[in-house]
């Protein structure tokens, strides 16, 4: 056996690789991005020959794991949660279909949100699509699943969705594992259009055969321990029981361990839906009230059938929005348990002075930003000095930081940097007035969603710039390789296939490609854009902004480091560090003037050009 | 089942992923279960970033504020952010300039909830070493002069050893010895 210090997607990776999974599929998005690479890793230590890729987005990246699964093979594929919204059409359709060869779908779920647009509870999604699922309360628990999943998945031909939350995909935990082998399971297609490729006169019938197979997983759950159980014994009553699911259930069990609270019980439901009814009515019937706590929405609270016996979001004791970080769990079963008259676990106002203090001390605010160096912020500073008074619709990616630099006026899901910049055009239009708008979209994202937009907007004809972020990778969530680089997730050659010949392709006639560290070209070509696309035979302008990651791709980024220092003509403006918003250009209070900090400082030189004093020079 | 809960912040870039490895790992050779939880993705672009790592027995991988036993800190303001997890009795260590830490706006609290804090200037002693990126070394090296918890100096200054690249060895181990004589001038 050997042992690791996996994150939960490694642990995941492992799960995978265990149970035969034969075809993996993803599109990276945080908190899912490290299985597939981790999958890669493990593949390759042990020299298996499973097909492992990333997809240009997360319908395809369903869509090819699909395939696979009809085929007999056991296939995954996985994404964050806002990726299954993509991959929605197909995932509910194919619940529909089914599948002959395991079918598991990882969707992880951002409460907080740390680093996604909602927070919305794949678990839901789930419910809708009628798809099992499963929710890990550990990473170890997670990998286990996995397992478990895909013989769910083959038992009733249905696909499989796993949910872990964001504690599970980032937590670290030693993991001892042995051997990894390869599953040789054959591809075999056997044809069946009423099946694959049924009528709505099928679907009616495959419908109902869904229904049927529902009853019989939810019978299954009834007794699927560990993941579902509780510990009340026949005969017991309790004041109070809690019904908890995936990372919360983890987080109570540990806190009644802490305080010796063995009073009371718990429900716990890692497999919440198709909702294991006898199971909870056992548990329901035990107790006098029962609180859920499960993250982020209200899945088991809505399936829990005794409205007048249930405490939780719907009855204000459980906060609708937000993670439910530990001491919040604290403190709702401390309010539960005083409600029950029962004791409560602690005493839970020290941690209130302590939030209290820090919360009076007037700290940094902390926005993320660019890194240092970063091509996006030389890109934004330019757009804004060319097209100051311009719309600027953006996208999803590291560069949604241009926020920061007044550059990115919208944000709302991949792709809608550019469908955004043809409605605003049109809305506009419509009055008469011809509005400046500079969009802007990474390039992974560009292949992710962007192409169909661009193509609604060329042939509706709408008028903008749209600046292209090619920093040859898909850096926010961990760098994985671009399609334009060539190369795949396992180190094989791709087809590399190059922005210019999309967007050609896409009807665009006006392209130039520019290097955003030649800040002043870069102003003069996003004018020009703007120009021509407003000018009577005009169209949509494509400036592709091309230079590599500086994190990375860092010996591509800074083939020359300049070392800068400031003269004692800063004038204390601070245009470098709010505007520019570089993060290694500091006020110096008592000097009045800025520093660098040199430890933060890539050395790329883009600020010896935007300094309005040229208070920025190399050291001599 | 009680762990050991470390409490490591900063700035995003500033390595706490690195130290967290350096602690886990000690532990791990040592035989003990870890868990922890890391800070990644729009969170980690420079923001403050906080890693959680439970050494023990445990299901869940967030320690609770007011649960954690050491606060080591790349950054003065982020050790005050975080001054709410650490239990009474706990042990605070900063990167920070000795003169004027603890704020005497916290030291009130600190003293109710007797709770002990340390500052060395690692990120100046990296620096001057020629190694300013290896400052996260230099707390964790300023953390076990003190001696307390299950991971002892030498095991972890083996752990900085084995995990650093040949070319900064000599450099890291330089940085660890100076900052762990802090350290030890101070208890």
């Amino acid at each position: 056996m050997k042992q690791a210090f996996l994150l939960g997607n490694g642990a995941m990776a492992l799960g995978l690789l265990e149970a035969g999974c034969q075809v993996l599929t993803s599109y990276p998005g945080t908190p899912s991005s490290e299985i597939l690479p981790e999958t890669v890793r493990f593949a390759k230590a042990a020299n298996l020959n499973t097909v492992i890729e990333w997809s240009v987005n997360e319908k395809v990246a369903f869509d090819n794991a699909f395939a696979a699964a009809i085929s007999g093979k056991r296939a995954a594929c996985c994404m964050k949660m806002v990726g299954l919204n993509v991959a929605a059409d197909s995932f509910m359709s194919a619940a529909y279909i089914g599948n002959i060869g395991g079918l598991v779908v990882i969707s992880c779920d951002d409460p907080g949100p740390h680093s996604s647009q909602t927070e919305q509870d794949s678990r839901f999604m789930a419910r809708i699509a009628k798809v099992p699922v499963l929710d890990p309360a550990s990473p170890l628990e997670a990998r286990a699943m996995i397992k478990t999943a895909f013989e769910i998945s083959e038992e009733f031909q249905v696909p499989v969705l796993v949910r872990p939350a964001i504690r599970i995909c980032h937590a670290r935990q030693n993991i001892t594992y042995g051997d990894l082998k390869n599953n040789d399971t054959p591809a075999v297609f056997k044809r069946e259009p009423t099946r694959w490729a049924s009528t709505p006169k099928f679907r009616f019938l495959q419908h109902k055969a869904l229904n049927e197979k529902h009853v019989k997983i939810a019978e299954k759950f009834n007794t699927l321990v560990p993941y579902n159980r509780h510990t009340i014994q026949t005969g017991q009553t309790f004041a109070l029981g809690i019904a908890a699911g995936g990372v919360p259930s983890a987080v109570v069990t540990d806190l009644f361990d802490e305080c010796n609270r063995t009073d009371i019980p718990l429900l716990k439901l890692g497999a919440p839906y198709p909702f294991p009814e006898k199971l909870a009515g056992q548990f329901m019937d035990a107790c006098d009230r029962v609180l859920v706590i499960e993250e982020t929405d209200t899945v088991i609270e809505y399936m829990l059938q005794d409205r007048h016996k249930t405490w939780g979001r719907l009855t204000g004791h459980v906060p609708m929005e937000g993670e439910l970080v530990p001491e919040k769990i604290e403190a709702i079963l401390n309010q539960a348990l005083v409600e029950s008259s029962l004791p409560p676990l602690s005493d839970t106002d020290s941690t209130k002075e302590g939030f209290a203090l820090a919360a009076s001390l007037d700290l940094p605010v902390r926005k993320p930003t660019l890194c240092p160096g970063c091509p996006h912020r030389a890109s934004f500073y330019a757009i804004r000095k060319a097209v100051p008074k311009a719309i600027y619709p953006s996208d999803i990616g590291c560069y949604t930081l241009g926020s920061n630099l007044g550059g990115v006026d919208t944000v709302l899901d991949m792709g809608a940097g550019i469908t955004l910049a043809s409605g605003f055009w049109h809305a506009f239009h419509q009055d008469g007035e011809d509005k400046p708008i500079v969009a802007t979209m990474g390039d992974s994202t560009f292949f992710h969603s962007g192409t169909t937009g661009l193509i609604n907007a060329v042939y509706n004809d709408a008028r903008f710039v749209l600046v292209i972020l090619d920093n040859g990778s898909t850096a926010m969530t961990g760098m994985q390789p671009a399609i334009t680089q060539g190369v795949r997730v396992d180190g094989r050659k791709g087809n590399a296939i190059a922005l210019e010949t999309i967007v050609k392709g896409c009807g665009v006639n006006y392209i130039q490609v520019v290097d955003p560290y030649d800040i002043d070209h870069t102003i003069d070509e996003i004018k020009k854009a703007h120009a021509w696309a407003l000018s009577p035979e005009g169209g949509i302008a494509v400036i592709i902004s091309r230079h590599p990651c500086v994190i990375g791709l860092r010996d591509q980024a800074l083939p020359e480091i300049f070392a800068v220092e400031i003269t004692d003509e800063c004038d204390d403006c601070g245009l470098c560090h709010l505007r520019f918003e570089c993060p290694a250009m500091v006020r110096n209070p008592e000097k009045k003037k800025t520093q660098i900090n040199p430890v933060l400082c890539s050395g790329c030189g883009v600020c010896l050009h935007i300094c309005p004093k040229h208070a920025v020079q190399t050291v001599s | 089942m009680k762990t050991c809960n470390f409490v490591l912040s900063g700035l995003g870039g500033q390595g706490i992923l690195f130290m967290t490895k350096i602690l886990a790992q000690t532990a791990l050779n040592k035989g003990y279960n870890i868990l922890g939880a890391e800070t990644h993705g729009m969170a980690q672009r420079g923001g403050s970033v906080v890693s959680h790592l439970k050494i023990g027995d445990a299901g869940s991988s967030l320690i609770r504020a007011g649960a954690g036993d050491f606060l080591i800190s790349m950054d003065e303001a982020e050790a005050y952010r975080y001054l709410p997890w650490v239990r009474p009795g706990g042990m605070v260590f900063a990167n920070a300039s000795a003169d004027g830490f603890p704020d005497h706006r916290v030291k009130q609290y600190l003293a109710e909830y007797k709770i002990t804090a340390f500052a060395t200037e690692a990120g100046k002693t990296a620096l001057e070493l020629g190694a300013p990126r290896s400052t996260n070394l230099a707390m964790v090296a300023f953390f076990a002069a003190f001696g307390q918890g299950p991971l002892d100096a030498d095991a972890l200054r083996q752990t900085v050893a084995s995990v650093s690249p040949d070319p900064v060895k000599q450099v890291n181990l330089n940085i660890f010895d100076l900052c762990h004589e802090q350290g030890k001038k101070l208890c």
